[in-house]
């Protein structure tokens, strides 16, 4: 006994190494001046990237918010899209509902560059490139695959029995959704939420063509110093879009958990 | 208080007839038994009398008016379901407001009400727990306030005690009727306990394969079966097919006595119970041998071979009897249902 727990425990802080060891050497990166290469440690450090981010000549931390408000607008809509479908795909039975299960998936499968690309064309006729409205459109191609999936497993374990009783006892359509399915879906949202944030959050490519360089996001700010090889931007810059996933998703938890009293929220 | 109507409903699934052409009435305040084995189309039923199936053909009346247009919400009908369904995220008090919150009544009145229904099924001290910190039959209570706090028209209990142990069942079954009495509610409960029907109901309607083939009192029902199925459903039956010819019923063991003379050709069914056995010959006594005994407690059952015909016993264990022991069986013919034979 006591030495499977010593291996499980070895297995434990093994995994929990290779999960830090990045986060760390990347903190040590942002804050290094130089570190030539066999070197174990930085040569010196400095505050250069910081000191560059916070610079509000650069807009950095506009970006960031914009970013942040792009991808909220981009996880707010995809789950309202998913919802509804999520909700057909897990509870009601039709021909060819497997065929579109794994449909939901073809934008994660198919490159979603090669579907860009035509849409690319139709948005500019439609006078949609380079705007705002065009890059939520485009965010939503590989974001409402994940959506639906995460909720259609959620809908499947949840059914329809509980919004049949809350109909049952009087509450119209729309009060079942709010009063019942919703709360209980609350979970599931939250992960799904979560999901589709940090997609939308880290599109690079989609932004880049339908935006036109209109529309920067924070992870297009990031790609030139990577691509340069200034490992202290990147890494700063990195460090940054770590903790602001982090950040959204713990106030995204906070929310929900206060809004359904906190303990029981995990009904599944 | 509400009298309901079904007519001539029929329902299919994916091409499957599920339900045949059923008919049913329930007086006003009256508790009627839908008695059937699992997939006779029970709750279906229940289910196009609430509204969440649209029957294919017939009509719902509850008061004479067609219900058929109106939607679940506002039929009045409600379906305590067998595995209760409370709300997780709310708490007892909560789920027995929530119809009226949805009914949009004002607080004032729905604390007082949520109180008198917390003190019918004597819930009193829980009011703020959640479901899974209650126990089965706490929960069952629970569900049945919750139904009856929006006052409905009507109620209907899809097996609700089939969760509960034994003990438990029949406090909770007392219980359900008490209060059902108490209200005077009209109330139809699917079940397929046949003790259950019988005890609790005034009516019950025995289903099979989706169509209703008998209904009437509990007595009517056990005593007066309409056809050897229903018979056969509150258990096994003997059956010895004759003839009756100037009062006397003429079959393969002999010649007996009986009132009846509805038709020549018959069937003749005995109940387990009310043949009796005895070691030697009253009058009448046709002699046996005893094949096989089962104990079960307060009754023993035994299966008696005379001549080419084997006979289903059911004696209380007080008299006891072996194994290839020699007996007389006795059957009253004047107790005995006749059926007509129609090979
Ligand atoms: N939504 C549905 N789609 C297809 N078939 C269905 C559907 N609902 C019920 N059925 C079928 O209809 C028949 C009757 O079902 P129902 O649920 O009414 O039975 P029941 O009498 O309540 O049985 P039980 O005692 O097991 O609850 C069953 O054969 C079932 O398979
Ligand atoms: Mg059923």
């Amino acid at each position: 006994m006591e030495k499977r727990n010593l291996i499980f425990k070895i297995i434990m802080n093994i995994l929990i190494f290779f999960l830090i060891a990045p986060l760390i050497i990347l903190a040590i990166w942002s804050f290094s001046k130089i570190w030539p290469w066999p070197d174990l440690f930085p040569k010196s450090f400095g505050i250069r990237g910081f000191k560059y981010i916070f610079n509000p000549s650069n807009k950095s931390l506009k970006i960031l918010m914009f970013s942040v408000w792009l991808s909220t607008v981009v996880t707010v809509i995809t789950l309202l899209i998913s919802i509804p479908a999520a909700k057909a795909l897990g509870v009601y039975n039709f021909k060819g509902k497997r065929v579109f299960k794994i449909l939901v998936l073809a934008p994660i499968i198919v490159p979603p560059v090669v579907v860009a690309m035509g849409i690319h064309v139709a948005f500019i006729r439609m006078g949609l490139a380079n705007t705002f409205v065009g890059v939520v459109l485009v965010h939503l191609i590989p974001c409402i695959p994940y959506g639906v999936r995460i909720l259609t497993n959620v809908f499947e374990i949840l059914g329809e029995s509980m919004e049949i009783q809350a109909r049952v006892l009087g509450a119209n359509p729309f009060q079942a959704f709010i009063h019942i399915t919703l709360p209980l879906l609350a979970p599931g949202l939250l992960s799904a939420g979560s999901m589709v944030f940090i997609v939308s959050f880290s599109q690079y490519f989609l932004t880049f063509l339908i935006g036109g360089g209109k529309i920067v996001t924070f992870s297009m700010l990031m790609f030139p110093f990577i691509k340069s090889g200034d490992r202290m931007m990147a890494s700063v810059y990195s460090s940054i879009f770590i903790l602001t996933t982090l950040t959204v998703l713990l106030v995204m938890e906070k929310m929900v958990k206060s809004y359904y009293k906190g303990e029981n929220y995990f009904y599944l | 208080m509400s009298q309901i109507q079904l007519k001539n409903i029929s329902k299919h699934f994916e091409g499957k007839q599920v339900l045949k052409d059923i008919n049913l009435f329930v007086k006003e305040g009256e508790m009627v038994s839908l008695l059937g084995p699992s997939g006779c189309g029970k709750t279906t039923t229940l289910k196009i009398l609430a509204g969440l199936i649209e029957p294919d053909c017939g009509d719902i009346l509850i008061n004479g008016d067609s219900v058929l247009n109106i939607p679940v919400e506002r039929r009045g009908v409600v379906i305590v379901f067998q595995d209760y369904l409370l709300f997780p995220h709310m708490t007892v008090e909560e789920n027995v407001a929530f119809g009226l919150k949805m009914a949009k009544v004002k607080k004032s009145k729905r604390i007082k009400r949520v109180r008198d229904m917390i003190d019918l099924v004597q819930l009193n001290g829980h009011e703020k727990k959640y479901p899974r910190e209650l126990s089965g039959g706490q929960r069952q209570r629970v569900a049945i306030a919750r139904a009856l706090a929006i006052e409905p028209r009507v109620l209907l209990l899809d097996e609700p005690f089939s969760n509960l142990d034994t003990r438990l069942r029949e406090t909770m079954r007392e219980f359900v009727c008490q209060i059902q009495k108490k209200l005077g509610i009209t109330t139809i409960l699917v079940t397929h306990d046949k003790e259950e029907a019988l005890m609790t109901s005034d009516q019950v309607a025995i289903m099979l394969g989706g169509e209703i083939k008998q209904f009437g009192s509990p007595a009517e029902i056990y005593e007066r079966p309409v056809s050897t199925i229903v018979a056969d459903f509150f258990g096994e039956k003997n059956y010895i097919k004759g003839e009756i010819k100037d009062r006397f019923f003429i079959c393969d063991v002999g010649k007996f006595k009986t009132d009846f003379n509805g038709f020549s050709k018959v069937k003749a069914m005995v109940r387990p119970e009310e043949i009796e056995i005895s070691a030697r010959d009253g009058e009448n006594g046709i002699l046996g041998i005893i094949k096989s005994k089962t104990y079960a407690g307060e009754r023993v059952y035994y299966t008696i071979k005379t001549g080419n015909m084997e006979w289903k016993c059911i004696l209380s264990s007080q008299k006891t009897f072996n194994v290839d022991e020699k007996v007389f069986i006795k059957i009253d013919f004047n107790k005995v249902v006749f059926f007509k034979d129609e090979e």
